[in-house]
């Protein structure tokens, strides 16, 4: 039993708003949440937009609460340290008709207080070159802007925890009576929770909860909607958030920058039955693209990381947010109803409740002497200057140890988000909190770390976070060596250390080069033919056929032999050309903290990575459960793990072949290997001795068009496809699974590269070079899967010491 | 009979027949090419890599057999890997199971750990 003066029912954002409000009030204060997070449903499926407010019908709670809140973003932004920015929105028109309805949408706003301007098609296309040219003017409207939801929603949780307020989650509320003058809250699990006040702020189901109470029936329409976002190098495609013009084909799709640095596109708007279905559609997932690309005709599709949706709470008696005391049950408040522009009204709506159940309870507010400001704001070193990171790794070293490599998320904000006082306690919590998995590879590489840390911090064998991974604990003592070349300056510094690194190092040592450096990120130096332990490598390059282990270390030992120092646990950040034709090269590690190291040449030998799920649009639920073949190599190879038992495979890529096999030999049943093309995609050795040889069917001209399973998943339909590869209806197989592994492509890595500078060719994602393998940058080289994706590590070998040879060359050139 | 040869990425497709007590090999890019067609059609064999168990360690070590092992005796090769664990330290080559479920082929460590 636990009793409090006030108990608030949801934790999304106007539930975490209005708790805000009320820890500064003196009241006791308890959070029930059904999910086992803050954020866990509209709240982190939303537009992500801080709506100006001419929409809303005026005079309507959606229109009071909607311009009140805009107006209260930049301070309240500030005070939680969350980002926010004022872009403006835009809504297009497409032709006379749509015109008219600016105008309307003009006046609208200019009832509720809200300035518009309507602006030409000239204007339109100064201000963004980018939009289509069949839109033939907008309405300006500079006050809207963008935020992030659920870290809003999650600093609301933390300073309202640092005032006081307790919360609760797994609390899914079943019952409430009043009795003797209390309300008495009961949770499935059986926890009751007692207090004067209820306020009901639980989005989807906050009809059910008041339906418990009151005779005045509410009733919530789940009305999802599909998105589809898009990578950070989309960053400036458009500046305001372009809205189009309501027409009878519906709302319109938006697309809009969000303050991440990539590009929100949807949603849809389908009502649906069941409150818990986020699952996307093949349909739906078309009616965003249809859509987007009549504000955005070059759409580009590659550059599609994820897609997912949200559930609107859209009340369909009154259609408006229903706020206040509930008539006929005294002291249990509503906040019913409130769908877009919920985000935008939540400060607000936070404000005008605490006031109402303060005053309602006649308790007074907290001296502000004694209002903490802190939301355990931790530092995010993607957006630190070198200096400010030196400083902080130096302090604690954890700050240096590049967790997520695309979203560069270190462990030192990983530990402090669990470490919070409203903490992570799962993937996606840690996710939301830091932005860790949310990149282009979607958590690829960064899962089997994330639970490692969290069982870590929380006491629990990383397996309960659904996976585990243990490294051995020497890892963290092994950093930067102090590696100092005679004049401060290196012949040549490799970016990573696999085989092509490893190749180029040692062709740039043979050819002259005296300083040669070699940084790698990971623990070992290999890359990632640590993890393929198969055979068939090394037949051209070393004429016998070995692991990918035994052809890794042939290098590491070529490299030592040669005494080229290698540094692990390094991850490079920035490499920068300089005037004199020389580079610098920022590196950082737990150990030694931020580097500039300087050279005469680099040769950029990173990789490539998987193309996750989100690139590949598969309709249906998001559970755990789904991996990339390299994922689960790793998992199972490298970490002693199994992620399943029942097991389909998305992709013939040969990465996915293998793990066919080495799923089988490790006990797991594969069901069937899935692949879109008419024809396999690794090669056909791969496909008679590790489906055939094992009876698994590799079916052709098929794909995966749904994924079942809300927590975990729990089976996968699959279809044929017709030559232009939609599915065809009537042709669907269902396999009941617990993982979904895909093998769909690799994609060069190139993050560094871009960085640098250099010309890239769009049809490899790679860097242009020529013979030599040099770049359009003077003194930058690259060799090996950066460059193309290889299908034989001996021909990534080969090119790279090609590339070594070459940055030799220049560097000894540039030395006279 | 038709089959992939798989003993390189080329994966030339082979025609395999059997004629008196000879095998006749075609389509073959390489003289590992016939080797292959002959063995498949007479005893077929496969090269099986896999993993060992770690004494104190989640880590597993990665194994091979030292020569190609009949395709009738993997599952009798895996169940001896999964059978095993192996104390640190072991090096590349490092001969882990002695003549392997009958075999007479090594298991060996495929890296240092």
């Amino acid at each position: 039993m636990f009793k409090n003066d006030i108990i608030v029912i949801g934790a999304g954002v106007v539930g975490c708003a209005v708790a805000r409000e009320l820890s500064r009030w003196n009241v006791s204060l308890a959070v029930l949440e059904a999910g086992s997070d803050v954020a866990e449903g509209a709240s982190k499926a939303n537009s992500a937009i801080v709506h100006a407010g001419f929409d809303a019908k005026p005079g309507s709670n959606k229109a009071k609460f909607n311009v009140l809140g805009n107006r209260m973003f930049e301070e309240v932004c500030r005070e939680l340290k969350v980002p926010f920015k004022r872009n403006g929105s835009l809504v297009l028109a497409f032709g006379a008709e749509d015109e008219k309805h600016l105008a309307e949408l003009k006046a609208r706003g200019e009832e509720n207080g809200v300035i518009t301007e309507i602006i030409d098609r000239d204007e339109l296309r100064r201000r963004e070159p980018n939009v289509s040219e069949e839109a033939t003017a907008a309405l300006w409207a500079p006050t809207g802007g963008i935020c992030c939801p659920y870290e809003l929603t999650f600093r609301f949780a933390e300073n309202a925890a640092a005032n006081g307020a307790e919360f609760f989650f797994d609390a899914k509320v079943v019952k409430i009576e009043k009795i003797d003058g209390l309300w008495n809250v009961e949770c499935a699990d059986g926890r009751v929770f007692k207090a004067r006040a209820v306020i009901n702020c639980a989005g989807i189901t906050s009809d059910e909860l008041n339906n418990l109470v009151s005779a005045t029936k509410y009733s919530i329409q789940a009305r999802r909607g599909e998105y589809l976002m898009l990578d950070r190098d989309e960053d400036g495609v458009f500046s305001a958030t372009m809205f189009q013009c309501p027409s009878k084909m519906g709302k319109g799709i938006l697309v809009s920058p969000t303050v991440d640095g990539t590009v929100i596109v949807g949603p849809t708007a389908e009502d649906i039955l069941d409150k818990d279905d986020k699952a996307t559609t093949f349909e739906g997932l078309e009616n965003v693209k249809a859509g987007a690309k009549r504000t955005y005709p070059a759409l580009p599709l590659g550059k599609v990381i994820a897609e997912f949706s949200g559930l609107r709470a859209h009340e369909t008696t009154v259609g408006d947010f229903i706020l206040g005391e509930a008539p006929d049950a005294e002291c249990f408040f509503n906040a019913v109803g409130v769908e877009s522009p919920g985000l935008t009204s939540a400060p607000a709506i936070g404000v005008w409740m605490a006031e109402l159940v303060g005053t309602k309870l006649g308790v007074s507010r907290k001296n502000p002497s004694l209002i903490s400001k802190d939301v355990s704001w931790w530092p995010k070193t993607r957006e630190m200057k070198p200096e400010e990171l030196a400083e902080l790794v130096e302090r604690d070293p954890s700050f240096g140890r590049i967790v997520c490599r695309c979203e560069e998320v270190t462990e030192g904000e990983i530990r402090a988000a669990i470490r919070a006082r409203v903490g992570a306690r799962t993937l996606d919590g840690i996710k939301r909190r830091t932005r860790s998995g949310m990149g282009r590879c979607q958590g690829g590489f960064c899962t089997p770390r994330l639970i490692e840390i969290l069982g870590a911090e929380l006491g629990l064998p990383p397996e309960a976070f659904l996976l585990s991974r243990k490294t051995a604990p020497e890892a963290l003592k092994k950093g930067v060596r102090d590696v100092k070349s005679e004049d401060g300056m290196f012949d040549v510094i490799v970016v990573g250390a696999g085989p092509a690194g490893l190749a180029a190092a040692c062709a740039a040592k043979d050819a002259g080069a005296e300083d040669v450096l070699v940084i790698e990120r990971d623990d070992a130096p290999g890359g990632i033919l640590q993890q393929c332990i198969h055979n068939g490598f090394g037949l051209h390059r070393f004429k016998e056929e070995l692991t990918g282990p035994e052809y890794a270390q042939r290098y590491v030992d070529l490299a030592a032999e040669r005494n080229i120092p290698v540094v692990c646990g390094t991850m490079v950040l920035d490499i920068s050309p300089v005037a004199d034709g020389t580079c610098n090269v920022t590196a950082m590690s737990p150990r030694g903290g931020l580097k500039i190291h300087r050279t005469r040449s680099v040769v950029l030998a990173m990789g490539c990575r998987e193309r996750p799920r989100g690139a590949l649009m598969t309709p249906g639920t998001r559970p755990a459960g789904v991996y990339t073949a390299g994922t689960v190599q790793r998992l199972v190879n490298m970490d002693g793990i199994m992620p399943g038992k029942k097991v389909v495979i998305l992709g013939s890529g040969d990465i996915g072949l293998i793990m066919a096999r080495r799923l089988t030999f490790s006990g797991a049943k594969v069901l069937a290997c899935v692949e879109i093309m008419k024809k396999s995609s690794g090669l056909m050795r791969n496909v008679v001795q590790c489906l055939n040889d094992y009876d698994i069917p590799l079916l052709l001209s098929h794909t995966v068009t749904n994924v079942e399973g809300r927590e975990h998943v729990t089976g996968v339909t699959v279809a044929k496809v017709d030559d232009a590869m939609k599915p065809i209806p009537g042709t669907e197989i269902h396999y009941d699974c617990d993982t979904l592994v895909l093998s769909c492509g690799l994609i060069p890595e190139n993050e560094l590269t871009k960085k640098a500078g250099v010309e890239m060719d769009p049809k490899t994602r790679g860097p242009k070079v020529d013979a030599n393998m040099a770049t359009n940058v003077p003194g930058i080289f690259a060799g090996g899967n950066v460059v193309r994706v290889y299908d034989l590590v001996d021909w990534v070998s080969r090119d790279s010491e090609i590339a070594g040879r070459a940055a030799a060359d220049y560097a000894l050139k540039s030395r006279i | 009979m038709k089959m992939i040869c798989i003993s390189c990425p080329r994966g030339c497709e082979l025609d395999v027949e059997k004629n008196g007590n000879e095998v006749v090999v075609t389509g073959n890019a390489c003289p590992r090419g016939e080797e292959y067609g002959k063995n498949e059609l007479i005893n077929p064999t496969r090269m099986v890599t896999g993993l060992v168990k770690v004494a104190g360690m989640r880590k597993p070590l990665p194994v091979k057999t030292a020569r190609p092992v009949p395709k009738g005796a993997i599952d009798a090769v895996l169940f001896a890997m999964h059978q095993m664990t192996v104390q640190l330290p072991v090096k590349i080559g490092d001969v882990i199971i002695p003549g392997v479920a009958g075999t007479g082929v090594d298991i060996v460590a495929t890296a240092n750990m």
